[in-house]
């Protein structure tokens, strides 16, 4: 366990995934690919494996998503596609992620170049923040001839598939691959340059016709109880300390606290078990029935060992010991611990870039994906809606759309 | 998506594509092959016409399919017959067909039981505008044996029909011959010799699917009856290539103009058909089990297929695969190739062991404590049967070696396979 806690769990061959594919019932009006924010259509995809044809399964996926191969990775299925499978009437789902990483693996391993730039529009548009967000406008725009750079604060670009989501999930080499394939479109990504303090806002603005801001929720939640306490940390921040590789077993203590009750504490939890900690308490606000983190994690946190707890809300703390009560029973928990971490959400850091989002969020409406400044635009976790990979991929998409329309007039097409 | 010029010229007339319907229900009437040519198919071939007093009588139910471990339609059988339509009725939807896709290819079926009917179908339906004629001489299950595929393997009513319908219409035409048939070649040189200018193969194979155990009467049952009739799909594959095989490789016959049919699924069962002579294809089991949509994916699999062959025309791919089937008695018997077991792969079910055992050469046995196969090789006759059985593909090509006495480079020996890896 702790010498291969980084390794992602192997995928289908090229038997098991043609075995799923003629799982596919292939019905008529294919409620999967009606139920992919993203509008993906797995039942094209799975048609198309199911026929053999694995190269043209490729390019449905991609053509459309440009983040197909981590989406394949990271997408809660079962609250999208695969939760609208009718072949869960007979036994289980159709495995879509499953098939989807199948499919673009096979892509990468064909070396398979799929999308191409469009005719050069005389346009260009700045996007700050390279997540997910940001690197799908950027596909888009480059796809309508539009010439983009891409401004990314940390040294490398990702957004939070390269700091947060953890390696034996989501490998960064399929990361770097699918940033690679986005800059091979032509895309100028500048990393390690900080809008609003490397370089203004203002100054995109007088650079370029339009600048998309999609800077995600980069910032932690704190928990007023643990505010300024030298035993905690935020989850974000470890996570990403992980993924650097800047943390070792032996840097890791005995038992370790996690707050919270959603995918990220869900990935704190298995992190360190992989890590080899051999105590691991997870202490969630949610009870069971309304949990927040996907149920594949939550099997996975479970299925690593970690000590589950849940309902309890955190009502005090001292140094390394938290007082937690049931939020509906009358029941008292004190757990001490040697480090306390916490996953209680995240929010928008917009130190600089003076935009008002209010409550984080800008109203998906009537001016989607526009901000009080006609040239600003948003998108990503920062906007209104879910936030997830895929919905940042159909949000980046969309507001790359509104940029078109804004700048080139006419018609959005796809 | 890819983009590639899939259009070929078959007996004159220009295809958008190789993929056509082939006569049966899937292409019954007008608004059937419009939704087909609008889901992006090249041609139809109208279900078969007939004669305006042959009075077309169907059973209920007239379907049954073969299984193997869980998998449908691995074989369909049906006891149709030809169009149900009147006549009328079916020459205005080919009229119709050609002036609202007057790009895509028309194609009538007709089939008659004398000379004269031949000749007047063939002339009704090139007035109805159809831009080529199919002549059905394979139907396993008419009511009349005067048509069908009775009159399918004797060549001097196919060659005096042949020429019938080339009395009543200028039209290119092919014959569509019946599987039902030891050798084709006589006939299709009798179709050729009546003036048809290509052949179509195969349509269905007689047979009798499944028997009902209870009522011991072979399905589907009609009215406590069943009949023998024609075999499509999948399973029916290796039948047609066998016989476009031997037709392309026949003397005389090696530019023999194809139209293949039996069994085509997916891209790649279409370019088997092509590399073995094949210049367009016809489908039905797949498009009644899946409908029209698999026309998306025969096409741009096909394209794909031709960008890593690099080829722009499909015509350069016709054929290329005939001159490597040769007689059995042409091929190299010097060298075996052994199997090679990749043990990180093996996952211990012991398949490849029981095959061996039971149905090869006893060359494997079985370790029960370590429970994996033993190799003895000086029992192995490198039939490979073990590969092909090995769930995971932890079996491959090996060592090859000449047999003893037998002069040769192991080096030089071509065992390339995709089935079975090297
Ligand atoms: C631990 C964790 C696990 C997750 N697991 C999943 C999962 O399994 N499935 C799923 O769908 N979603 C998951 N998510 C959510 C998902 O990662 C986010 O919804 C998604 O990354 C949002 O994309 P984004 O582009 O809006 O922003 P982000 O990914 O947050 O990227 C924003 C980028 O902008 C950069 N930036 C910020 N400010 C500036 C600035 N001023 N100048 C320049 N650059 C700036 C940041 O450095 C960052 O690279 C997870 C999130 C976390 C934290
Ligand atoms: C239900 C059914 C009806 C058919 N009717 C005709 C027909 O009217 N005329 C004809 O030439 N072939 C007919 N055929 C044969 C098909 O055109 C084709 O030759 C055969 O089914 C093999 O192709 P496939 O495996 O793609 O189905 C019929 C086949 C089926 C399954
Ligand atoms: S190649 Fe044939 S004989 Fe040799 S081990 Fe395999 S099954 Fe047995």
């Amino acid at each position: 366990m702790v010498n291969d806690y980084q390794k992602e769990a192997p995928g289908l061959t090229l038997s098991t995934a043609m075995q799923e594919a003629a799982r596919c019932l292939l019905c008529a009006d294919a409620p999967c690919s009606k139920a992919c924010p993203a509008g993906t259509d797995p039942a094209r995809f799975i048609r198309s494996l199911r026929f053999q044809n694995v190269k043209g399964a490729a390019e449905v996926i991609r053509e459309n998503n440009a983040l197909g191969a981590v989406c394949a990775r990271v997408c809660p299925t079962e609250r999208y596609c695969e939760s609208a499978c009718p072949r869960g009437k007979i036994d289980r789902p159709i495995r879509i992620g499953d098939l989807q990483r199948y499919i673009t693996d096979m892509e990468a391993s064909l070396g398979m170049k799929i999308l191409k730039p469009g005719k050069d529009t005389g346009k260009k548009v700045a996007i700050v923040g390279a997540g997910p967000a940001g690197l799908q406008a950027a596909t888009t725009l480059r796809q309508r001839g539009v010439a983009v750079t891409i401004f990314e604060a940390k040294q490398k670009a990702g957004g939070y598939l390269t700091t947060g989501i953890p390696e034996y999930r989501l490998p960064q080499a399929i990361v770097d691959h699918e940033v690679a394939r986005i800059v091979d479109l032509g895309v100028d990504l500048r990393c390690g340059v900080r809008v609003g303090k490397d370089v203004s806002l203002d100054q995109l603005k007088q650079d370029y016709d339009a600048v998309l801001v999609t800077v995600g929720c980069q910032a932690a939640k704190q928990l007023d109880q643990l505010a300024n306490n030298v035993c905690t940390e935020a989850a974000i921040s470890f996570l990403a300390r992980v993924k650097a590789g800047q943390v070792t077993a032996s840097d890791l203590p005995d038992h370790v606290l996690v707050i919270g009750g959603g995918d990220v504490a869900m990935d704190v939890a298995t992190t360190l078990k992989r890590l080899g900690v051999p105590h691991v308490t997870d202490v969630a606000y949610e009870e069971f029935s309304e949990f927040r983190a996907s149920k594949t994690e939550l099997a996975g946190t479970r299925a690593a060992g970690v000590t589950l707890i849940d309902g309890y809300q955190p009502v005090s703390a001292h140094q390394n010991q938290v007082t937690f009560k049931h939020r509906k029973v009358a029941a008292e928990l004190t757990i001490e611990a040697d480090k306390i971490i916490y996953a209680v959400g995240q929010r928008a850091d917009l130190t600089g870039l003076d935009l008002d989002l209010q409550h984080n969020e800008r109203a998906l409406g009537a001016a989607k994906y526009h901000t009080t400044d006609p040239q600003v635009f948003a998108a990503g976790d920062i906007v209104a809606g879910d936030q997830t990979v895929v919905f940042a991929v159909q949000k980046g998409k969309e507001a790359a759309g509104e940029i078109c329309r804004t700048l080139l007039g006419g018609n959005d097409h796809d | 998506m890819i983009k590639k010029d899939l259009s070929v010229d078959f007996l004159g007339v220009h295809f958008e594509n190789p993929f056509c319907l082939s006569s049966s229900p899937v292409g019954n009437c007008y608004e059937m092959c419009a939704r087909a040519f609008d889901a992006g198919w090249g041609g139809v071939v109208f279900k078969t016409i007939g004669p305006a007093d042959f009075k077309v009588d169907e059973v209920s139910p007239r379907f049954d399919e073969l299984q193997k471990e869980g998998t449908p339609f691995v074989a369909f059988k049906n006891m149709e017959q030809i169009a149900e339509h009147p006549l009328a009725q079916n020459l205005a939807d080919l009229r119709k067909l050609k002036q609202n896709y007057p790009d895509k290819v028309v194609i009538a079926s007709i089939m008659g039981p004398t000379e004269d009917d031949w000749e007047e179908l063939a002339r009704l339906v090139e007035e109805a505008g159809a831009d080529m004629i199919e002549m059905n001489l394979s139907c396993p299950q008419m009511t009349s044996h005067a048509m069908g595929a009775d009159v399918g393997t004797n060549p001097d009513l196919c060659q005096r029909y042949c020429a019938a319908v080339k009395r009543g219409s200028k039209l290119p035409m092919m014959a569509k011959m019946t599987p039902n048939i030891t050798t084709m070649i006589p006939v299709v040189k009798a179709c050729l010799a009546g003036g048809a200018d290509g052949i179509a193969l195969i349509n269905t194979v007689k047979s009798v699917a499944n028997v009902d155990l209870e009522k011991k009467v072979g399905l589907p049952i009609v009215n406590g009856q069943s009949a023998v009739s024609g075999l499509s799909g999948k399973a029916v594959k290796p039948i047609a290539l066998r016989f476009l095989q031997e037709l392309r490789s026949a003397a005389g016959l090696e530019q023999l103009p194809v139209s293949g049919i039996g069994g085509i699924e997916t891209w790649s069962d279409a370019a088997e058909f092509i590399l073995l002579g094949a210049t367009t294809l016809q489908v039905t089991t797949a498009v009644m089990q899946y409908g029209y949509r698999i026309v998306e994916d025969l096409k741009n699999g096909l394209m794909h297929y031709m960008e890593e062959q690099g080829v722009d025309h499909l015509s350069d791919l016709v054929g290329q695969a005939t001159k490597q089937i040769v007689p059995a008695e042409q091929l190299d018997r010097n060298y075996k190739v052994y199997p090679k077991i990749d043990w990180d792969k093996c996952i211990g079910c012991g398949r490849c062991f029981i095959s061996c055992q039971d149905g090869a050469h006893q060359a494997l046995s079985w370790d029960d404590d370590q429970r994996r196969p033993v190799f003895d090789k000086s029992k192995c006759v490198g039939c490979q049967l073990c590969a092909l059985v090995c769930p995971v593909h932890a079996i491959t090509l090996g060592l090859v070696e000449m047999k003893p006495g037998r002069e040769g480079d192991p080096a030089t020996v071509d065992v390339a396979s995709q089935r079975l890896p090297s």
